[in-house]
C-alpha cells in the first residue's frame, strides 16, 4: 500500500536525506511532497492527500510543533499521522509532542527508525515484503 | 580539557560520525584556529540560557559532507547550494544535540535556523576570545573548529545547575 507522503524541514538536504532514508527502508512511497517549514506544510496539507506526515520542529516562519496544533484544529487534517525528526532535546517538549499524538524520532536517525516508526503507525502493509 | 569541551567534543565527534560518516578527533595540540580556505557558520539558541555555536570547517571537506549526508554515488555531482545546506545542517544537528548535553533533558530551548557567516576563509569573523567553550578537531582531510558562546551564565552556572546531563550521542 502506497503511501502519500508530506516532509517538513527547512534543510532541502534533511529532507532528501528522509526521502533517501523511507526509499532506502523500504516504505513504499506513493506522491511525496516538500514543505519548507510549517505554513508551506500546511497549505500542501490543504491541497493534497497525505497520509503521513513527516515534519521538523525548529523552522522559520512556523515551527513544527505550531504545524500540529493548527492540524489538529483542523477536522480534515487533526487525524492524519504526524511523525517528528528533530533534534529536540527537552524531554518536555517531546511528551508534550507525543501527547499531541505525533511520534518522534531524534536526528541523527536510522532508517530503520523512520520504517518501524512509520510501520508502528500505518501497519506492515506500507513496506515492501523483500525489505521486511 | 574542561568539562564543557569535552561535552562540545564527544557531542560533535559522535554527531558528524553517526550524520555524515566525518572521522574526526580533538586536535589538543593545535592552539589556534587552522589556516583556511575555510568555512564558518553560526547558529543562536535561548531558553535555560542563550548563546550561540559556531562551526569553522576546512572547505575541501564540504562536497564529501553533502555526499556522505546524502548518501550519494562518487559519480554524482554536488553544488555549492547542496554544500552550504549540508554544513548548516550538521551544525543545526551537533548544537541540537549538544543542548541537552549540558543543560539536562528537561531543559527547553529554541534553536534559530543556523546561518552562514563566511564561506571563504577569515578566522577573525568569530570572536573566540568571547568563547566559554573552543573545541579544535582533526578531520581525516581538514579541520574543524567548534567555538560555544553562553550569554551572562559561565559554564560553570549551567553544569552545576543541570539536574541531569544526558550522556553525549
Amino acid at each position: 500500500m502506497a503511501i502519500n507522503v508530506l516532509i517538513v524541514d527547512d534543510s532541502g538536504v534533511m529532507r532528501s536525506m528522509i526521502l533517501k532514508s523511507m526509499r532506502l527502508s523500504g516504505l513504499q512511497l506513493g506522491d511525496v511532497h516538500q514543505a519548507a517549514n510549517g505554513k508551506e506544510g500546511l497549505d500542501a496539507l490543504n491541497e493534497h492527500w497525505i497520509d503521513l506526515v513527516v515534519a521538523d520542529i525548529n523552522m522559520p516562519v512556523m515551527n513544527g510543533e505550531e504545524m500540529i496544533d493548527e492540524m489538529l484544529q483542523n477536522p480534515a487534517l487533526k487525524d492524519i499521522p504526524v511523525v517528528v525528526v528533530s533534534t529536540e532535546g527537552s524531554k518536555t517538549r517531546v511528551v508534550r509532542l507525543q501527547d499531541k499524538g505525533a511520534k518522534f524520532i531524534h536526528k541523527p536517525f536510522t532508517p530503520e527508525a523512520i520504517r518501524d516508526t512509520v510501520k508502528e503507525m500505518l501497519g506492515e502493509e506500507v513496506c515492501d515484503d523483500v525489505a521486511n | 580539557m574542561s568539562q564543557i569541551d569535552s561535552i562540545v567534543a564527544s557531542t560533535a565527534v559522535e554527531t558528524m560520525e553517526k550524520l555524515a560518516f566525518l572521522f574526526s578527533f580533538p586536535d589538543e595540540e593545535r592552539k589556534e584556529a587552522f589556516p583556511g580556505p575555510a568555512i564558518a557558520g553560526k547558529v543562536g539558541f535561548n531558553g535555560l540560557f542563550s548563546g550561540s555555536l559556531a562551526l569553522r570547517m576546512t572547505s575541501s571537506v564540504l562536497p564529501e559532507l553533502a555526499v556522505n549526508m546524502l548518501g550519494l554515488d562518487d559519480e554524482e555531482e554536488t553544488n555549492q547550494e547542496l554544500h552550504l545546506d549540508a554544513f548548516k545542517e550538521m551544525l543545526n544537528v551537533i548544537c541540537g544535540n549538544l543542548l541537552p548535553a549540558l543543560a539536562g533533558e528537561e531543559a527547553e530551548f529554541s534553536i534559530d535556523a543556523p546561518e552562514v557567516i563566511t564561506a571563504d576563509d577569515s578566522d577573525d569573523v568569530i570572536e573566540f576570545q568571547k568563547a566559554a567553550s573552543i573545541v579544535r578537531l582533526m578531520l581525516e582531510d581538514g579541520h574543524c573548529d567548534l567555538i560555544f558562546f553562553m550569554d551572562g551564565k559561565t559554564p560553570e552556572d549551567i553544569l552545576a545547575s543541570a539536574p541531569e546531563q544526558i550522556a553525549a550521542p
